[in-house]
Parts: C-alpha cells; structure tokens; sequence
C-alpha cells in the first residue's frame, strides 16, 4: 500500500502548536520558579504565532488534504481563530489566579496548548478518525487539568467524575462511529455522505449509529440528558481550569457536530434533527430551570452553560445555512459571555478565598461599582437582554427555529429565557441591593482589571455593532 | 428620503446620560441643569421637524445594521411619534426641574438624572423605530432603565421588591413581544413598519395570525399594566414620585398602548382583535376605577386609577373602528397631561406633609391652598368635569361604546360598563381632593405641610394650564396634533368627528350626568362602601401569586437538582445508560426489527457455548462478593469466547484470547492475595433493582440491534481483506497480515503504549512494599510447602518447549495462526510460570533481563524496519517479502514483516513481564525477611 506525500500547508498552525508545545515542554524543565514566566509567555506566542498561521491561510474555499481526512474551510479557520483567542484570554485571566495558589506550572499551559492542537484537529476533522483524535486529546488534556490541583478534594473527585463519564461517552461515540463504518465501508465524511444517501431500504444501523454519535457530541457540548458532569466539573476544578473548559471546548464541540450531522450525515437530517430538538428543549428547560436552586455560581454558570448549549443546538437543527451560522454566532457569543462570567469568580477570589458563593457578591457595587456594572453587562448579555450581544444571539437563533417553521420551539425557549432570566436578574439583585458582607473595596490585580474591563465592554462594544462578526459566521457557512 | 435629523434626536439623551453624574461634582443644580439642556436641545430638535409632520409627511432614516437578520437602524417620524416624542420630551423637562426641587440632599442627583436621560433616549427609540427589531431592543432597554429608576431608593425594600416585579413582568412581555415580531415580520416578509402596515390582508389572514396577535399582545399588556399583568404598577409606587410622574403617565405604561396603536393598521379589526383587547380593556378599566376607590394611599390610588385609564385607552383601540382609534390617540394626551401634574401634586403633598396616608392627611387647604388649587383642576380633568380636557376624550368614549357591532344583543354591556367605570371615576377623584384638602383637620402628620418652593409648582402650574386649555379651546389647541397622530395612527383617512364641547343633549352627555351623579352619591356613601369592602373582599393582592409562584419554581428547581445532582457517579452513569437507551428506543421506534434475512439453523454446539457464557457472566456477577469464585467465574467467561472464536474460524484471535486470559487471570490472582476474599455489601435492593433493570436494557438493546444486523444483508468488509492479504501483504493468515502490515501502524503504535504503560505501572510500583498477609482471608496460615516440587520439575523442561512453539507459532504466523502478539504472550507465560513455581529469587539468579531494555528493543526493532523501507524509496513500513525453507517448519516466506514481528514479541514479552514481575515483588523484601527469621 503506498501513500503520497500529502499537502501539509493547510495544517500548518496545528504543526505549529505542536512544535511550540513540545519545545515548551522541554523547556519548561530547565526554568524554576522565578523563571516560570517563560513557559507563560512562549505559550501566549504560540497562540499568536497559530492566529497569524491560520489568518493567512484563511480563504473562502475548503481545501483537503491527508488523504481527505482534514479540511481547512472558512469554517475551520473562523473557529480556530475564536479558540486561540478564547485561550489567549484563558491565559490573561489564569496567571495570577494560577501563581497564587502554587499552580502555576508548566504542565498547565502544556496541557492547555495540547487541548487546543486536540481542538484545532477535531474542528478540522473531515473523518471519523480525526475527530475521534482530536476529541480524545482534548479531553485528556481536559482530564488532566482538572485534577491538577492535587490535593484538593473536591478536584479529584470531579477529574475522576469527568474521566469516567467522559470515557463511557466515548465509547458510545466510537460504537456509534463502527456502527456507521460497519454499514458504509468508509470512515470519510464525504464518502459518508453519498454512501448514507444511497442506501436503499431501512435504516436501522445508520440510525442506531446516528444516536451513539449523537451521544458523543451532546456530551462534550454538555446538553441534557448528558449535561451530569457539568456542574461537577465546573465546581471542583480550580476556576482557571473551569474557565477554559466552559469556554473553547464548547466551540470544539459545536464544530463536531457539524462536521458529523451537516457534512456526514445530511442523509439523516430528519432524524438527527428530531434528536436535537429533544435535546435543545431538554436542555434548555433543565439548564434554566434548576440554575435557579443555585448557591454557587460556578455551579449556576454551569446550568446556564447548559442552557446555552441548548440554544446553539437551535440553530443547528434548523438545517439551513443561515441556521447553522446562527449556531456558530451563538457558540462564539457565548464564550465570550463564559469568559467574562468565570473571569469574574477569579477577579473577585484571592488565595484561600474563591469567590464560589452567590453570597460572595453581595454588595459588590459598594465594594467597586465599576466591576458591578461590568457583572452587570455580563449577566444581562447571558440572559439575552439587549443592547448586549448575548440578545443578538438568541435573535439570531430563534430567527432560524422560526423560519424553520418551529413556532412551538420558539415558543419554549422564550418562556425558558424568561425564567432563566431570573437567575440572572438574582445576581445583579445581590450586587446592587443587598448589604455587602465583607467590606473594602476591591482591589484586582491591575492585569485582571484591564482584561475583564475589556472583555465586558466588548459585550457591550458587539452588541452594538455585531454585524461583522455575523457577517463573518454567515461567510464561513456559505450563507 | 433619509432624514439625518432623526438619530441624534435618540442620541443625544443616550449619550447625554453621561452628562449629569460628570457634572454632579459642581453641585446638584448643575447636573439638573446638564440634563436639561440635552432635553431642550432634544425638544428643540424635534420642533424644527414639526411643520413637516404636521404637512403629513413621514420622515424616514435608513441605516445598515445587522441586514441580514432583517435588524436595520431604520427611524420613523410620523404624528403618532410626534405626539409621543413630544409628551415624552415635554413633560419629561417638567419631571427634570420637578425633582430639582424633590429629591432630598442625600440622593446622588447625577445618578438620577443619568438614569432618567437613559430611559428617555429608550422611550424615545421605542416610539420612534421604523423597524420592529430596533424597537424591541429600545422596548427592553425602557424595562431595563425603569428597573433602574424605580428601585432608585435602594435602601428600601419595597423600592428593590417593586423594581423587581416592574422588571420581571415588562422584561417577559418584552421577549413574549420578540417572539410575536419574529412570527410577524415571517408572516409579512420584513420587519420595516412601512411594510407591515401594508399587509394586513395577508397578515390577518395567515393562520398563525392568532398566536402572533397573542404574543404581541402580551407584550403590549404587560408594559401598560393590563389585567392580568397590572399588579406590578402598584408596587413600583415605591419610586421617588418624579419617576411614578414620568414612567406611570407619559412613558413606561404607554408603551404598552402606543405599540397598540402603532400596529392599529396592520392587527385590528378582526373579531380576535375586538374580543381580546376590548375584553382585556374593559375589565383593567373597571378593576382599576374600583381599586383606587378603596386605597389610603395617595399614590396607590393614582396608580389604581393609571392602570383604570390605560384599560379604558387600551379598550378604545380594541374596538377597532378609526374613530375609537381616534377617542384613544386622544385620550393618551389627556391622560398623559392630567396625571403627570396629579402625581407631581401628590409628590409635592408627600414631600411637604411627610405622609402619604389618607387616613392622616385632612384639611390642607389651609395650609397649601395654591397646590390645592392645580390639584383640584386636574382631578377634574380626571373625573372628565366639562370645561376640562378628560371631558372631551370621556364623552368620545362613551359614544364609542354605543356604536361597535360585534356583541349583537349584549350591546348594551358596554356602555354599562363605561358608565360604571365613570362612576368610579368621578368619586375616587372626589375623594382625592375632599379627603386630602377638607374633611376636618390633619391627624399628627410628621411635618406641618407648607406651600412648596416656586419652581417644584411650575411644571404643574403648566401641566394644569395645558388641561384647560385643551378643555376649553381645543380647536385652537390640541387639534392638529390630534388629527396628525391621528391620521398616522389609522393609516388612511380620518373619520369625522368634533372636538365641540358641547353636542347637544345626547346618550353619551346623559352618561357623563349618570356618572357625575352617581360617582358624587358613592363618595357620600363611601364609609358604608369601605366597610363592605373591608367585610367581603379579603386583601388580594396578585404579587403574592406571583411570589408563591416563584416560590414554587425554586422549589422545582431544588428537586430537580437532587434528582439530577447528587453528586453520586452511579447516578450519573444511570442516567447516561438510561438516556441512551432510552433515545434509541424513541428513534427507532417505528424501523422494523427482522429484516429479510432467515435466521441460520442454531446447532447444539454453539448453543451450549452461547448458554454458558451467559451463566458465566451471570454468576460472575451474582457471585462477585466472593471473589476467588467470581475470578473462576471470569476465567470460564474468557475460555468460552476463545472457544467461539475458533467456532467463527479465527484461530489467532482465539490464541491471543486465551493468552491473554491466562495473564490476566495471574494477574488479578496477585491482586487477590492481597485483598480479603469478601466484599461486603453495600448497595440497597433499590439500587440493586435499578442497575439491573439499566443492565437488562442495555444488554435487551444490543442483543435487539444483534438480531436486526443478523437478519439484514449488509455487506461486510472482510471480502476485501482477504482478497487483498495475499497480494498486498504476502501472507495467508488475514488477520496477522492486517496486524502487521495493513494496519501496521496501528500494531507499531500498539506496542508502544503497552512499553509505556509497563513503565508507568513500573513507576508507580517503585517503592511501594505491602505487608504479606500472615494468613488468608479465613484465618488459616499459608501452606509450608511454598514452591510444590511437582510444579516446580514440571515447568523447568516446559521453558523450553514453549520456547520453540513460540518460535514456530512467530515463523509460521504470517501464513498460518501464530504472529509475534501470540507468540509474545506464550513466552511470557512460560516464564511467568517459572516465577510461579520457583520463586523470584531462584528465577531471577538464573535469568537476570533487565525487561526495560527487551521493551525498548522491541519497540525500536519494529520501528527500525519501518524506517528501512525508506531506505528503498518506500514510506514508512512499506514489506517486502521472499520465500525461503527450513526444515522441519517447512516451506515460509520471510517478510520485512517478520522483523516488525519480531520487535513485536520482543516488546510483548518486556512488558508483560516487567508489570507482573515487579507486581510480585511488592512483598518480596518482607518475604525475605520471613525467610530469615
């Protein structure tokens, strides 16, 4: 069996990443802890260094290479862009909150660039052997970050919760993958597609296999029924970690099940889409629904990060362009929401105090009105309130249910938000309302304070300008 | 035609909000003053576009924003928006020199102002956006700046309560509203006003016109405090009273009625539209004018009377004809006016006395005869006195009510209606002034009530002169606002009708007596009333509802979380297993399980194999508390799967199976010896009945999907390889050629992990000893005779043996069963066998492989050949093969794979040996020192 020489050029950043990530590897031996900074700023390079590769690579067409196995299209290059960024920022918020706890490791950033070349991968996958490689290196690297504070309980228990749940999902995920390899003879997603399209007869396996992929996604996306892990995860993990696996995985996860339900298995669109609109509603529902009981807020970001799972299934599951440009809107939007949400639980902790509580943020306007009005922004734009850009997102998605014709849909998700707005509305009750229990103002590390600054303004700066930013998602899905 | 005029006139109050809290610092007067300036310049603005509104032409301005989700910045100046902007600019400067004089020393001023100039700019962007998007997002941004006025005072509980509920209600209308503009602008093709009021034809006649109409409707009753939704008006009394002037006559809950009347065009006239907001109206109408009979408060009673008002304005356009339309555009200017300088009164009373009880306040005539005075105009004005503004709206109403057709012969409800809400009307404004100003002398009031500074009674001096004038010479004045507002709000011709005040003695007139006369009779009977009241109607008020509700729903959500998050992973998997199993069942409901395939003739054999496998795994599983037994029980389960695959003719599979048992079972014998031989038990029998229902459906399902595969004809992909082995990879056994050639890469990656994880399991061995347990599980000391001499003899000459069928198995493999994994396996075991039966110490003094190094050989071994094909100019792990003879194994073609093979069984080896050599060294030195001892 011979091979050719495949195109490398279009995998370029990922070859880049890894390259850094090893050298970081490497290097971070030889550095103790006063030059600890080194691994630190390498890693940020890195990701610069990959944002520059895959922007000059950008184009409009969609270019395979590794014997069709990985394509870099419009698509491709908008998400891995949105995940350097994401991460870019990851790193911002993490640094100081990572020094004071004695976490400020090299194997933090190494597994963190790993869990991204693991999301670049999936995000370009265009076989079931990619995505399969690229979700297995994410979440290991995701695994492992969680337990990466040793010695606190709460942690191993989650990392342990995450691994198990997450091996179990998949497992399911590669039986589904056999099943669907078993029927069609090709692990390629275009070959999939025609060879789906071509079978006559019923379609027990196709859809038996549709399921377990279905599985596969939902999970990673954190969608009820397979949402379990969620609020564990978030909670245990040191918030830094949580931060990055609320964030950049979710956009990871948004391009799987593209790349399996839009590119694999259009074929079965009637059936995928009946799945994701009990998930979508599920999700929704529970997300906001019990985010409500809440004390914690890592835990209440979780369920709202459920919800918001929810919701970008919306936009998929319409099964036109635009639809799936609104889902991809909406994963974007919402990291930057995530973001802006965690980056706040880290601000407002310090070492030996991690901000988890609702209670925590009483008062938080006498404290600095200057970082409640930025709460402000974030919580108003998670509950979908406009002019914040977290209401364009719903706009957006909910525009694409009901052209599909899903009045009913749309119905469930209004009312929905409306509950889920409570939960929002609660915090912002906390800050402005109630009497702080520990007083003195707060006084964030000048770092944290710019980036957060920045990161709720450009909630706000998008809201009122978010037509590039669509117009970008709408280019990338060919719409 | 883009008039450029439009966007700062919503620009400035938007970024004027800055303004005041920047000048605070020079003092409360100067960011009183900031604020008004941007209001005047606003107003000023807006009055130089007068006379083309008034010429009947509707400004436009377009700008691109969001195009391709139908969202543009597109504004819209018509006569509807104009009376609008006007009242909101207008009286909005009168609230900003009011509260100048009303809030106290202690209130930041900038705040207020900055928040007042915000919701402006909203309001403002609400009345006048061309598209319905834009307006949604000001829409939102009035609930979230009203959120902001009202809960201003928030020290106050009620005030944080009342923003609360205010923001609750409006904000969930407001998304109610989004839903219901995504369905109209679908339905109409483009969410541009201009174009949505041009198809009501296709609009009403689309079948989801009547959950579109609902949705918007919720919206629309939700912002002006309609039945059901009017109990968050009340509590939001709770704001400093400029507010309640501003939000509760002229703003926030006209909101609700402008979209109403916005939309008249495209959404009235049908039956759904009539029975829906007149109903809605009528009853907010009535509700309204009798709660605000019976309230002691001074401001509860004006919101009673908003919300009555607004049920009567709401009500007017649900008649859907023009001239209701046209009674309700003027009524909206009538009330706007009359209550905005009622609440500003009432405010001034607060401020001045301290109170706003009315069981306290008597007799203030005497102390504030010249606010006594405006008050009493503007009660008039309410209570629809002739010579006063509310007059000539009040008498279009009524005649309105007599002349609508769709409730046949039970007409005559509505004007019952209309007059008994008149009635009301007429006696709680009796009792505002008689109450308030006579009715005896002050009861300890907290200050003794004086007249207000000079400028706190100007905007009312004004407001009050406005209800006049309109009442009195409304030809000359409000005229060609109304008929302009009018026009625009009905979309096509104005019908006729007079503003004359007097029309001859007619049913309305007749009415407007009835009401006078009765609602005069009520006041003097109002203590029987109260003490009817206070006897029959326990205090209701709907917040409590709404708060049980919510009480409710975080109680759901606390269920759900226990049921959903214990915390318990056995929970979580359930659910994952559960789920699965669940969907798939859903999805495949309705596919048919046999396909056409006839199932094949069972034999004896297979079934006896098949039956013990599952007794197997069943007492594995019944019995795995006793652990030595569910190890046998283990055993049995592997024997029987090796046997099915040489059932299935897949020898090597079957070889490999059973080594692998064989290591596996000496391994957990290892573990075993440390552990007690009992587990106690530890789940319920509900938990027990859980997991093997969860079990029984998963097992149930795969076993469903067996039968439904087995009885179709899919292909397998088998075919392929066999037809391939031989060319491809030269060899007859297909699945040894697949291992090392096809899949080549694959196996070289194999082997690799499995060095790494001997390693790893090395690494976390080192330096950890476990005490040897003196005796087994039951008590009973182990057996003196600790290497059998049997064994012992029997497995030296085995060594050897198992040495050459290795070698056999590993030459012959790539033809016949055997290969290096199998051969590999077979060599390890004979060692491990050595260890077993003679102890480490013995076998290690004999054969000393550092089992690292063979691991590391192997590995490299196999990739070295990978790499030799480069040598040739071919990729990585290209084969090459000839055939050569030896005797005894016979004729045998030597692949490049072979050496690849070769590295295989040397890494297997290494690593096998390497984890269970050193898992059996954990008690060697507490051994050794038993032995000395």
């Amino acid at each position: 069996m011979n091979f050719d020489m495949p195109n490398f050029l279009p995998a370029m950043p990922e070859m880049f990443v890894l390259g850094m990530t090893s050298l970081i590897l490497i290097i971070d031996l030889f550095l103790n802890e006063r030059t600890r900074v080194v691994s630190y700023l390498l890693a940020q390079a890195t990701l610069v260094g990959a944002f520059i590769l895959s922007l000059s690579l950008y184009s409009g067409n969609a270019e395979l290479s590794f014997s069709d196995t990985f394509v870099l299209d419009p698509m491709a290059g908008v998400l891995k862009m949105a995940v350097y960024a994401t991460v870019f920022m990851v790193f911002l918020y993490s640094h100081s909150y990572l020094r004071e706890r004695g976490l400020f490791r090299g194997e933090f950033f190494v597994l963190a660039l790993f869990g991204v070349l693991g999301m670049m991968v999936l995000i370009s996958a265009h076989s079931f052997l990619t995505i399969y490689l690229g979700l297995e290196l994410m979440s290991l690297a995701l695994y492992a970050m969680v337990a990466m504070q040793r010695d606190s309980r709460t942690a191993s228990e989650a990392a342990m919760k995450y691994f198990i749940l997450g091996a179990m999902a998949s497992a399911m995920l590669l039986y589904g993958m056999s099943m669907l390899y078993g029927v069609t003879g090709t692990l390629e997603l275009t070959e999939l597609s025609r060879a789906v399209q071509q079978t006559q007869g019923d379609r027990l396996l196709l859809v038996f296999g549709l399921v377990f992929l279905l599985v596969g996604v939902a999970f990673k996306l954190g969608a009820v029924p397979f949402h379990m892990w969620v609020p564990d995860v978030y909670h245990g993990a040191p918030t830094a970690v949580t931060l990055f696996i609320s964030t950049a995985p979710k956009l990871a996860g948004f391009a799987m099940l593209m790349r399996l339900m839009v590119d694999g298995l259009p074929g079965l669109q009637p059936q995928w889409h009946d799945i994701l609109v009990l998930l979508a509603v599920l999700s929704i529902g529970v997300g906001n629904v019990v985010a409500i009981a809440q004390t914690n807020i890592k835990r209440m970001l979780a369920y709202s990060g459920i919800s918001h799972a929810g919701f970008l299934l919306l936009g998929v599951l319409s099964g036109t362009p635009e639809g799936y440009a609104a889902g991809m809107f909406y994963a974007i939007v919402y990291t930057i929401m995530g973001l802006g949400g965690f980056g706040m639980v880290i601000l407002m902790s310090r070492a030996g105090f991690e901000a988890e509580q609702l209670e925590d943020y009483k008062g938080l306007n006498q404290r600095s009105p200057w970082f409640a009005l930025m709460m402000l922004f974030i919580m108003f734009s998670m509950a979908g309130v406009p002019p914040f850009i977290g209401f364009w997102a719903k706009l957006a998605v909910l525009q694409a249910v009901v052209s599909a014709n899903l009045m009913w849909l749309a119905a469930v998700a209004v009312i929905f938000s409306v509950i889920g707005a409570f939960f929002y509305l609660r915090v912002i009750k906390l800050m402005y309302f109630d009497q702080a229990r520990e007083q003195g103002s707060l006084k964030p590390g000048a770092d944290l304070a710019v980036v957060l600054s920045a990161n709720a303004i450009g909630i706000l700066a998008l809201g009122a300008f978010p037509g590039a930013l669509m117009a970008l998602c709408l280019q990338a899905m060919g719409a | 035609m883009n008039n450029s005029l439009l966007l700062p006139l919503i620009l400035l109050p938007l970024f004027g909000a800055l303004l005041p809290p920047l000048f605070h610092r020079f003092g409360r007067t100067a960011s009183a003053w900031a604020a008004a300036v941007v209001v005047a310049a606003a107003l000023l603005l807006l009055l130089s576009l007068l006379s083309p509104v008034f010429g009947g032409q509707t400004l436009l301005y377009h700008a691109d924003w969001l195009p391709a989700y139908g969202l543009n910045l597109s504004l819209r100046l018509d006569g509807l928006s104009m009376l609008f902007a006007l009242l909101i600019l207008g009286i909005g400067l009168l609230v900003i020199l009011y509260a100048r004089y009303y809030l106290s020393e202690r209130d930041p001023m900038g705040r207020f102002y900055g928040f007042l100039l915000l919701f402006m700019a909203a309001m403002l962007g609400v009345v006048l956006s061309e598209n319905l998007l834009l307006m949604l997002v000001f829409w939102e941004m009035t609930s979230l700046s009203s959120f902001l006025l009202i809960g201003y005072w928030k020290y106050r509980a009620d005030a944080r309560q009342g923003a609360r509920l205010a923001l609750t209600i409006t904000g969930a209308g407001g998304l109610s509203l989004l839903a219901g503009i995504l369905l109209l602008g679908q339905i109409s093709g483009s969410y541009e006003l201009s174009v949505v009021l041009d198809s009501a034809d296709i609009i009403q006649a689309h079948p989801l016109y009547p959950v579109t109409l609902v949705l918007i409707l919720l919206g629309a009753f939700t912002k002006s405090a309609q039945f059901p939704f009017h109990f968050w008006l009340p509590h939001a009394m709770a704001a400093p009273t400029p507010v309640s002037a501003y939000l509760h006559s002229a703003t926030m809950v006209k909101a609700g009625v402008f979209l109403l009347a916005r939309l008249f065009p495209a959404l009235a006239g049908t039956e759904l539209w009539f029975y829906l907001v007149a109903s809605t109206g009528m009853i907010t109408l009535l509700l309204g004018a009798y709660h605000a009979l019976f309230k002691h408060d001074l401001k509860g009673l004006l919101a009673y009377s908003t919300i009555s008002h607004l049920g009567l304005i709401t009500l007017l356009f649900g008649l859907g004809t023009p001239l209701g339309a046209v009674a309700g555009v003027f009524h909206i200017i009538n009330h706007a006016i009359f209550k905005a300088s009622l609440f500003m009164a009432a405010g001034i009373i607060d401020h001045e006395s301290g109170t706003r009880d009315m069981h306290k306040l008597n007799g203030l005539w005497r102390y504030m005869p010249h606010t006594a005075t405006l008050a009493m105009v503007a009660a008039a004005s309410m209570a629809g006195v002739p010579l006063f503004n509310g007059f000539l709206s009040k008498e279009m109403f009524f005649a309105e009510t007599l002349h609508q057709g769709w409730l046949g012969d039970w007409s005559w409800l509505l004007p019952l209606g209309a007059t008994l809400a008149g009635v009301f009307a007429v006696a709680y404004s009796i009792r505002f002034i008689h109450d308030v100003f006579f009715n005896g002398e002050p009861i300890d009031l907290p200050r003794t009530p004086h007249e207000p500074p000079r400028y706190m009674k100007v905007p009312v001096e004004i407001l009050v002169a406005l209800c006049l004038l309109v009442g009195v010479v409304p030809a000359w004045t409000v005229a060609p606002l109304l008929a302009t507002a009018a026009s625009s709000t009905i979309g096509g011709e104005l019908p006729r009708y007079s503003l004359a005040i007097w029309h001859g003695i007619n049913t309305p007139l007749l009415m407007s007596l009835i009401a006078m006369l009765g609602g005069a009779l009520m006041y003097a009977l109002r203590h029987h009333l109260f003490a009817l009241h206070a006897r029959c109607f326990r205090p209701f008020d709907a917040k409590q509802v709404f708060e049980r509700l919510l009480y409710k729903l975080i109680l759901l959500a606390r269920g759900l979380t226990e049921v959903l998050e214990n915390g318990s992973l056995q929970r979580y998997l359930g659910l994952l297993i559960g789920s699965v199993v669940l969907v798939t069942g859903v999805a495949l409901w309705d596919t048919p399980l046999s396909g056409p395939v006839p199932s094949a003739e069972v034999d004896a054999v297979t079934l006896v194999g098949a039956l013990a496998l599952a007794a197997s795994a069943l007492t594995t599983t019944i019995w795995h508390r006793h652990r030595l037994v569910a190890l046998i029980q283990l055993s049995v389960v592997g024997l029987v799967v090796s046997v099915a695959f040489v059932r299935f003719a897949a020898p090597d599979l079957a070889l490999t199976q059973l080594s692998v048992e064989m290591v596996t079972i000496i391994l957990l014998m290892l573990v075993l010896y440390f552990l007690p031989q009992h587990t106690p038990a530890e789940s319920s029998s509900l938990r027990k009945g859980r997991d093997l229902l969860l079990a029984g459906g998963a097992g149930a399902s795969v076993a469903l999907l067996a039968w439904g595969v087995l009885t179709r004809p899919y292909q397998t992909i088998g075919d392929y390889f066999m037809q391939q082995s031989l060319p491809g990879g030269g060899g007859h056994n297909v699945v040894n050629v697949i291992l090392v050639d096809f899949r080549g890469f694959d196996t070289l990656g194999e082997v690799t992990v499995l060095g790494i994880a001997a390693i790893g399991i090395l690494m976390l061995l080192r330096g950890l000893r476990l005490k040897m347990p003196a005796a087994d599980g039951e008590g009973r000391p182990w057996a003196s005779d600790r290497y059998p001499m049997i064994l012992a003899v029997i497995s030296r000459p085995l060594l050897p043996l198992a040495l050459v069928v290795a070698i056999y198995l590993m030459l012959r493999g790539h033809n016949m069963p055997g290969g290096g994994f199998i051969a590999g396996l077979v060599t390890a075991i004979a060692l491990i066998l050595q260890y077993v039966a003679s102890g480490i110490a013995w076998t290690r003094a004999r054969m000393n492989i550092n089992y690292i190094k063979l691991t590391a050989t192997g590995v490299l071994l196999s990739t070295l050949t990978g790499l030799g094909s480069w040598l040739f100019g071919y990729p990585f792990l290209t084969s090459g093969f000839g055939h050569f003879h030896l005797p005894l194994v016979g004729e045998f073609e030597l692949a490049t794979a072979m050496l690849f093979d070769l590295g295989v069984y040397l890494a297997v080896i290494g690593s096998t040996l390497l984890v269970l050599a050193n898992l059996g060294t954990l008690t060697l030195i507490n051994r050794e020192m038993a032995e000395e001892n």
